[in-house]
């Protein structure tokens, strides 16, 4: 016998999370289709469920000189139509799964349902996201790539819940976004792909690369960034293939129902391509 | 069981019942909305669509828990307004309804749309109903009903 917390506030959630070992529902739109038996029978919640939907102390955006502050229970819908929050993001919400499920589910949602095809996260990997967690206790921020730990493993301990989002400004960045899937709506992605750069005086400053849907989480290797950090860009377009062979070693996709891990390597390192001869 | 309520096309509605229960199932099997379809039953197809305080929602993804306090409208309430019948007759000129599976979906997202947005273009056509499906049309006669009330002009939206 399972238990259905609706709490009225987060401090009566933090409470329910501290004593219950619970899933937590926001939209519904990724639990509900997990949990679904059959039309009509109820779903089959294995341990006890908080619903914080109705919590409009979690639904916000703002931004102050750091970056900008997204409230765990903000729809993606708001997050689409925001005026504050990175282009990258609300072009990649665009694109992602249908106007209905844009209504109703959250980002912070997409990033605990950890699927590696989930497209919000890779614009938060190149964005250098932050979460705040919360419990009774107080609060910790963690990196996004600390918080996801593998396929549908994150990082967060029973009694907290994702309270914010962070996103650090980046006012010069030039970003690029790339979804592939088949079709153009409502589709898990075969490969993602999130690029960012800001070119100074013919000099590389910035370079940051992310990949989603080929990897056990979206894959980013600053370690081959810093190494175009620097170059000229003449220097960059003729290092493209070594860029390319270094970033070839951490991607490393599946066979699916979606797609074979040789299209999804081969249009990967495409998309990388054009990308890198976009730069200018 | 939990006590849960909101308001069903106007009127308020009080339910002892498990807060994870699909607000399709609710609609359909406890208050006998059967103008809401179930389709995939996963999100994909629309068909279940319902509006929430004025926006459409997958009522298949939709636990009861997350209406509560809110007005939901079904395609049976949306029926007695006279944006139905503009949306309803741009429907029977183009041949915008065959089998009338996805049709329910389809209207109250048309809605959702000219609400906010009186003179769509094509595309923003096209991008509204991205989350409904219809096998029969192939969604041209759909897309021009809809252009065609956004032509007519904002007279009721």
């Amino acid at each position: 016998m399972v238990n259905h917390y609706i709490p009225s506030s987060l401090k009566e959630a933090l409470k329910v999370l501290n004593n219950h070992d619970c899933y937590i529902m926001a939209g519904g739109t990724d639990l509900m289709v997990v949990k679904h038996q059959k039309s009509g029978i109820v779903p089959n919640f294995d341990k006890d469920v908080c619903y914080i939907s109705n919590l409009k102390e979690l639904q916000y955006i703002y931004e102050d000189e750091q970056g900008v502050h997204i409230g765990a229970g903000t729809k993606f819908v708001d997050i689409e139509n925001s005026m504050i929050v990175p282009d990258l993001l609300k072009q990649i919400i665009h694109e992602l799964a249908s106007p209905n499920i844009r209504n109703m589910a959250t980002m912070a949602g997409n990033i605990a349902n950890a699927s590696p095809a989930g497209d919000s996260i890779v614009g938060l990997y190149l964005l250098d996201a932050k979460l705040e967690l919360v419990n009774v206790n107080g609060s910790r921020l963690v990196p996004i790539e600390k918080f996801i730990l593998g396929v549908r493993k994150i990082a967060r301990k029973s009694n907290e819940i994702i309270k914010e989002i962070f996103i650090p400004h980046h006012d010069d960045l030039n970003t690029y976004w790339r979804k592939v899937g088949s079709r153009a709506a409502e589709s898990i992605s075969k490969v993602t792909f999130a690029g960012g750069y800001q070119v100074e005086d013919g000099v590389v400053k910035d370079l940051r690369m992310a990949f989603g849907s080929i990897g056990v989480t979206c894959v980013r290797d600053q370690k081959i960034e810093q190494k175009c950090i620097g170059m000229t860009v003449e220097e960059l377009h003729k290092n493209i293939d070594n860029i390319l062979n270094d970033m070839s070693k951490n991607i490393t996709p599946i066979t699916d129902q979606r797609s074979t891990k040789e299209y999804r390597y081969k249009v990967a390192m495409n998309i990388l391509k054009d990308f890198l001869n976009v730069i200018e | 069981m939990e006590k849960i309520s909101f308001y069903l096309n106007g009127k308020q509605v009080k339910l002892a019942i498990d807060p994870s229960t699909r607000l399709l199932d609710v609609l359909r099997i406890r208050l006998h909305m059967t103008g809401v379809k179930e389709g995939c039953g996963e999100g994909e197809c629309g068909a279940c669509s319902v509006l929430v305080d004025g926006v459409c929602y997958n009522s298949c993804l939709t636990p009861v828990a997350n209406v509560m306090g809110k007005h939901i409208v079904t395609i049976e309430g949306f029926r007695t307004t006279k944006q139905y019948r503009i949306i309803a007759d741009a429907f029977a000129d183009f041949g915008a309804s065959q089998c009338g599976f996805c049709t329910p979906g389809m209207i109250l997202n048309a809605y959702a749309l000219l609400k906010n947005n009186p003179h769509p273009s094509e595309e923003e056509v096209r991008i509204a109903l991205s989350g409904n499906l219809c096998r029969c049309t192939g969604y041209n006669a759909i897309v021009k009903a809809i252009l065609e009330i956004a032509e007519k002009g904002d007279i009721v939206w």
